[in-house]
Formats: structure tokens, C-alpha cells, sequence
């Protein structure tokens, strides 16, 4: 029953790599959903509106959406929408 | 992960891809599943992106993660922001996926499932995918500039001009066409045009709903428009069974065309915000839903496949458009193997987002990849019909007689087996009156897709709902484009009109804006008019006119990069855009010489012009319209020749050494973000 100790050693070894691997896909697993939702708010160009907040320190309000949207306003028109 | 593992895994994959290329190009005489193709269609893009996009991504391109992209360099928080690649690639595959991969691959199914399926999978990893990333990174290396700017640095003067003819060309085409699909769809629906006409009062309570109430909050005002859509569809049954209403909704074909132009003029001359933009959010917001839907439906019900591998209409005589196999198959399948229009995505928004070089592979090669796919489902949903069904929806009239006996008739002696009970039967499934002559490929499109989802979810009962979603998600779709391209061709010529006169290049100058609109409007809606008064249908002239233009904005983008790699001292890899551009200047050139000069008056469009000139009620409108439609077919083509000589005496000077190799890029800035910034 006695096994050498390198092989014992080289088991655990890549016992923990095993478990070292799943560990980093529950990770990547667990950061899907908030990357699919920074995906929509960028489709959606609420990160956009989130950016042009900041960088003007404004709050979210009536006014500051249409600001955001006269600034767009030539970009999005010039955006073709593919076939 | 150990090499022999990896070695093992690949090898798995490339047995199965093989075998189920096998089981999709061999089986003769019995049906097979449409899981084949998903599986085929997968390994392909796995072994396509594993070791092809690896291979110009480490050779030809040399991507660099050290190097500093314009979104790092020039961030602003507006244009230039370093993106999540992930995100990068869903807001790119959003931009690229349109109504042509869906539209496309149906119209092509009348050669049967092989060819189309055949040049969807080998035209994306070896063209489409190609063309997207390398476009996408020259961009990026040049601080994100559009590919007619590059055009004009690396090809020439002429190369940005060709460019920005064949960019107006096509957007002009493809509203024409895009919109005749539309009409052909909506014509004597009172139910499809309920829910589409909703969709306009839905689209601008959404706009001020947004800007009024819930500031900023775009996925909660688009989620809340869908539901109102839902509700509409739910309500254009109402409308179809009430006679009443169903008599405001229930228009002809130039009716309809009306309609669409003086839409068309409206959304390019609203605010943004008001129309364009909530229409727009919505359609993402439907497309990205049904695309998701579809590809588990398909998944969840692995339908068999119905249409053959091949039809007898291989030989040219095909119902849906005239022409052979090879070049027409090769037209009219575009967006879902190769696409000029994205290229000019690729060269847009998207290399201002991306955060670091490497990712370029993901977001370019990756996204097409996507787009392909949408394309394969968009076969399988055309292939899940008899093919008898399939040929009663998408034939003309002129081709199969207005009767329903004559044209269930005439397509049984085809040899393939309808009656006119059964087509009646489906209609009245679908909540239609008739099924017969709807062309364009939307209307056989939904009801594959019905089909599927029927099968998947809610069974039969459900058949004309989801056949009504399918409608709206097309025309919703189209419509977004047409707004949208209207309105960016009216740039387009506002830009080129203000170097004649300062006040007619002033975007916010009104008279400048409804004249302008009205030129865009009127150029594609000349077309729309043309298809729609065609006894053909419009399709089978128009649709190939619009792939000839796309694949020639495909041909300015493949010489851009051809040219671009042979300045990067890269000749021998020169194969990686040259050969897809070789064999697109061979299917473009082929297809429009016949669509030109073809004696067959179905296909050449000036034989056609003589047949119609020599007939007892000669109908000078449609002679005209086929001389114009070769006129614009000679045109483009002579601007593919163009540019072609531009690029191959730039590729000469630089191989031959008379000019100094030298590209225009950005110098090298190293970038700041740590290596492991995910």
C-alpha cells in the first residue's frame, strides 16, 4: 500500500491545480452577469449617460439628459445601422 | 491545460466538424436534422478562431498588448473610453447584426440548404471574419479613422472617393430593397400593419417617456416598449377580426410604398431623440431577445430539415431570383459571410472602445462569427418548410400565376408537392388571408420561424402570434435601418454639398435638411417604387443589385487592408485578404455582367429592356427602370475596376521599391493598463 512519496506528491500537486482551475472558472462564472449587464448598459448607452454625468458632475435630471442627448445627437445620427 | 489534452480536444472537434460537413454535403434523398448544421457551423468557427484568427493575429498583424489604443490614448469619456472587451463585442455584434443575415440565406435556400450553407461557414472564417478584424484593427492603429478616411491615405485619392461612392450607393440600394421587403410583408396584412403602424407611437412615447420621466433609464423605457409591441400584436389580431378597423390596415403594395417614403422623410428630419433613437433602442432590444429565442428554439425542437441539399434551380431557373448557383448565390448570401457595410462599423464606434490590440481578434473575427450563426439559423428557419410552401411564399405572381390552384400547380410540377388547401390552411394559421406571392424572403422567414417556436413553445395555438412577432421583429428591424440610413446618407450628401455651397454643409440649416432628405428619400424610394410596381416582384432584380453593392464596399475595404499589409512589409501574407478579395472581384464581375448583359430576360436586366421594347403593350416605365438598373450595376462596376487599379499600381510601386513601404499610423505609445486589467 505504500505508495513513493513523489507520487503522492505529484497527486496532490495536481489535485490543487484541479481545484486551483475550477475556482477560476466559478470566478469568470460569477463575473458573467455583471459583465452582461455593463454590455446592455453600453448597448443601451447608459454607461454613456453614467460617463457624461461625471465628466460634466452633474446629477441625472430632465436637463441633463437632454444635454447628454444634444451632445449625441450628432454622433448617433451619423452611426449607420448595419444591413 | 497539457498539450495532448489540447491536441486531443482539437482533434475532436475537427472529426466532428468534418463529419458533420460530411452528413450535410452527402446525404442525397432523405431529410436531415438542422442540428447538423449548428454543430458543423460551430466546430467550423471554433477551428476558424482558434487557428486561424491566431494565425493573422500573431503573423500578419502582429497585435501588440503593450501598445497604448486611441481609447487609452484619447480617452475623453465621450468617443475614445477603454471598454470591457466583452462589452465591446455585445455593442459591436449589436451594430453589425441586421436584417440581411436573416434575409439573405432564405432567398438563397431556393438552390437548396448546401450552397448557402456551404459559403455562410467558409465566407466568414476565411472573408467576413478576416475583412472585420483586420479593418477593425487598422483602425484602431489609426486612431480609430473610417475606412474612407484610410482609403484615401493608404490607396489614394480615388480610393476615399470610390469609397464614399460606394457607401452612398449602398445605403441607397439597400433602404430600397430592405424597404420592398417590408411592404412585401405587410401588403393585405391588416394585422402585421397594426402592430408595425403601433410601433411609430410606441417608438416617440418611448422618446418622451425617456426624457421626461425616467431620464437616462433606457433598458427600463425599452422594456417597457417591448411590452407595449407584445400588446400590439396581441391587439393587430383584434384589428384583423374587426372589419371595421381591419379596413384602415389592410393596404396595397404601393399604398404601403407611399407610407414607407413619406416615414422615411419624417424620421430624417425629427429631433434624434424623439424618434430615431427609442426606435432604435427598441429594435436592439427585440433583435438581441429573438436572436437568443431563436437559436434555443432551433436547439430545443432540432427540427428536420425539409428543402433538399439541392435544388433543380441550381441551373438558373429559380423562382425566387433568376440565376445560377455561382455567382448569384454568392450575392445574395452577403451579410452572413461577408458584408462591406460592416467595415464601416469596424472602422466607427467600436476601435474607439477597445481597450487593448489583442482584443481586436475577439471583437472583429469574434462578432462576425456571431453574425454568421444568425445567418445558419436564418437557413434552418427557410429550410423547416416544405419546400413546396417554401416556393408558394416566396415566388411572384409572374412567375406562378395569381390563382392559387395555378400556382400550387405550377410549383408541384416542379416537383415540389402543395395544394392550394394546404396553403390555405397555413394562412389561416397565421392569421393571414393569402400566403401566395409574398416576397422578399421576411414572410418565409416568420413562418419557419413560427414553425419552430410553435413547436418549441405553445404549439399550434400560438402559430399566428409568433408568426406576427416575426413579422414585427423584421419590419422593426428595417424600418431602424431606414431611419437611420436616411439619415446618415443626408449627412453623407450635406458633407459633400457644403464643399459647393457653405450653408447646404450646415446640418442644422432647414431648407438644407429637407432638401437633402428629400434626395436621399427620393433616390431609395425611386427604387421601392420600381419594385413594387415590377411584376417580377422587385426582389429578384433589386436583392442581387444590393449584394453587388455590398460586396463592393467589401471590395474597397479588402484592397485598403491588401494595401496595408504589403506597407507593413508583410507581402507574403498578403494571400489573407488578397484571396477573398480575388474571389469577391470574381463574383461581383461575373454576377453583374450577367445581371447586365445576360440574354436570359429574367436575369440581364437590358434583354429584359428588349423583350418588354419588342412586346405588343410596351410599358416604357419598366423599360426605363432596366436600363437605370444596369446603368447602376455598370457604375459600380466600374468603380470596383477603380479602385482595383489604384491598389495594385500602389501594391507595384511599393514591391517593385519605388515607393518607400510606409503606413500611417499612429506612432507607438506603450500602454499604461497592467497586464492582467481583464
Amino acid at each position: 500500500m505504500n505508495q513513493p512519496l513523489s507520487a503522492s506528491r505529484s497527486r496532490t500537486a495536481s489535485g490543487a491545480k484541479a481545484l486551483q482551475s475550477i475556482r477560476r472558472f466559478a470566478a469568470r462564472l460569477k463575473s458573467c452577469p455583471p459583465v452582461f449587464t455593463a454590455a446592455l448598459r453600453e448597448i443601451f448607452d447608459e454607461s454613456a449617460y453614467t460617463r457624461f454625468l461625471n465628466r460634466k458632475q452633474m446629477v441625472s435630471s430632465r436637463e441633463a439628459y437632454a444635454a447628454f442627448c444634444c451632445e449625441c445627437e450628432a454622433a448617433k445620427a451619423r452611426r449607420p445601422r448595419c444591413c | 491545460m497539457p498539450k495532448t489534452l489540447s491536441v486531443l480536444i482539437w482533434l475532436s472537434v475537427a472529426l466532428l466538424g468534418a463529419l458533420a460537413l460530411a452528413t450535410i454535403a452527402l446525404h442525397r434523398g432523405e431529410q436531415i436534422n438542422a442540428m447538423w448544421l449548428v454543430v458543423a457551423a460551430v466546430c467550423t468557427y471554433a477551428l476558424g478562431y482558434r487557428f486561424y484568427s491566431k494565425f493573422i493575429a500573431a503573423r500578419v498583424l502582429a497585435l501588440d498588448a503593450q501598445r497604448a489604443t486611441p481609447a487609452e490614448r484619447l480617452e475623453n469619456g465621450r468617443d475614445f473610453v477603454p471598454t470591457n472587451k466583452w462589452v465591446v463585442f455585445g455593442h459591436h455584434f449589436a451594430a453589425i447584426a441586421g436584417p440581411g443575415p436573416l434575409v439573405g440565406p432564405v432567398l438563397a435556400a431556393q438552390f437548396g440548404y448546401l450552397p448557402g450553407t456551404l459559403w455562410i461557414l467558409a465566407g466568414a472564417v476565411f472573408a467576413g471574419c478576416v475583412q472585420d478584424f483586420v479593418i477593425l484593427l487598422f483602425s484602431v492603429r489609426r486612431d480609430g479613422k473610417s475606412l474612407t478616411e484610410m482609403a484615401r491615405e493608404e490607396v489614394g485619392r480615388l480610393g476615399g472617393l470610390v469609397a464614399y461612392l460606394a457607401v452612398i450607393s449602398i445605403i441607397v440600394i439597400l433602404l430600397g430593397v430592405c424597404s420592398l421587403v417590408v411592404v412585401n410583408a405587410l401588403k393585405a396584412s391588416p394585422w402585421g400593419t397594426f402592430t408595425i403602424a403601433m410601433t411609430i407611437p410606441i417608438a416617440l412615447l418611448m422618446g418622451v417617456y425617456l426624457r421626461t420621466l425616467r431620464p437616462g433609464k433606457v433598458l427600463e423605457t425599452s422594456a417597457l416598449g417591448f411590452v407595449l409591441v407584445m400588446l400590439a400584436i396581441w391587439g393587430g389580431q383584434w384589428a384583423s377580426q374587426t372589419p371595421s378597423v381591419a379596413g384602415w390596415f389592410t393596404l396595397t403594395a404601393p399604398a404601403l410604398a407611399i407610407l414607407i417614403i413619406v416615414y422615411g422623410f419624417a424620421a430624417s428630419a425629427l429631433p434624434v431623440w424623439l424618434l430615431l433613437a427609442p426606435r432604435d433602442y427598441l429594435s436592439t432590444f427585440v433583435k438581441l431577445g429573438t436572436i437568443a429565442l431563436l437559436a434555443l428554439g432551433i436547439v430545443a425542437f432540432h427540427p428536420t430539415l425539409r428543402m433538399p441539399p439541392l435544388t433543380r434551380f441550381i441551373d438558373g431557373s429559380g423562382p425566387v431570383f433568376a440565376g445560377n448557383v455561382f455567382p448569384f448565390a454568392f450575392i445574395t448570401i452577403a451579410c452572413g459571410a461577408i458584408s462591406g457595410f460592416h467595415s464601416l462599423i469596424s472602422s466607427g464606434t467600436t476601435p474607439k472602445l477597445i481597450r487593448r490590440e489583442t482584443e481586436a481578434r475577439m471583437v472583429g473575427y469574434g462578432a462576425m462569427m456571431a453574425e454568421s450563426m444568425v445567418a445558419i439559423m436564418a437557413m434552418i428557419a427557410a429550410c423547416v418548410l416544405e419546400p413546396g410552401i417554401y416556393f408558394a411564399v416566396n415566388s411572384p405572381a409572374g412567375i406562378v400565376g395569381q390563382a392559387p390552384e395555378a400556382a400550387a400547380a405550377t410549383i408541384s410540377a416542379w416537383g415540389f408537392p402543395v395544394t392550394a388547401t394546404e396553403m390555405h390552411s397555413l394562412a389561416q394559421s397565421v392569421g393571414e388571408q393569402t400566403l401566395y406571392n409574398r416576397t422578399g424572403g421576411a414572410p418565409a422567414f416568420a413562418v419557419g420561424m413560427a414553425h419552430i417556436f410553435s413547436n418549441s413553445l405553445g404549439g399550434q395555438a400560438l402559430m399566428a402570434i409568433w408568426y406576427h412577432f416575426a413579422i414585427m421583429f423584421e419590419a422593426l428591424f428595417i424600418l431602424t435601418v431606414l431611419d437611420a440610413g436616411t439619415r446618415v446618407g443626408r449627412f453623407m450628401v450635406q458633407d459633400a454639398l457644403g464643399h459647393v455651397w457653405k450653408p447646404l454643409g450646415r446640418t442644422s440649416w432647414y431648407p438644407s435638411i429637407l432638401a437633402t432628405s428629400a434626395l436621399i428619400v427620393g433616390a431609395w424610394g425611386y427604387f421601392l417604387w420600381q419594385g413594387v410596381r415590377d411584376p417580377l416582384g422587385g426582389i429578384n432584380s433589386l436583392w442581387p443589385l444590393f449584394g453587388i453593392a455590398n460586396q463592393l464596399l467589401a471590395t474597397v475595404a479588402l484592397c485598403v487592408a491588401t494595401t496595408i499589409i504589403i506597407k507593413m512589409g508583410k507581402a507574403r501574407y498578403a494571400a489573407v485578404t488578397l484571396v477573398p478579395l480575388v474571389w469577391l472581384v470574381a463574383v461581383t464581375f461575373t454576377g453583374s455582367w450577367h445581371k447586365i448583359f445576360d440574354p436570359n430576360p429574367r436575369i440581364g436586366f437590358l434583354s429584359h429592356a428588349a423583350q418588354l421594347a419588342s412586346g405588343s403593350g410596351v410599358n416604357a416605365r419598366l423599360i426605363f427602370n432596366d436600363r437605370l438598373d444596369a446603368l447602376v450595376t455598370g457604375t459600380l462596376i466600374v468603380m470596383v475596376g477603380l479602385i482595383l487599379i489604384e491598389s495594385a499600381a500602389e501594391w507595384m510601386r511599393v514591391l517593385s521599391g519605388r515607393k518607400q513601404a510606409r503606413v500611417k499610423e499612429s506612432p507607438f505609445v506603450a500602454t499604461t493598463f497592467a497586464e492582467d486589467q481583464g
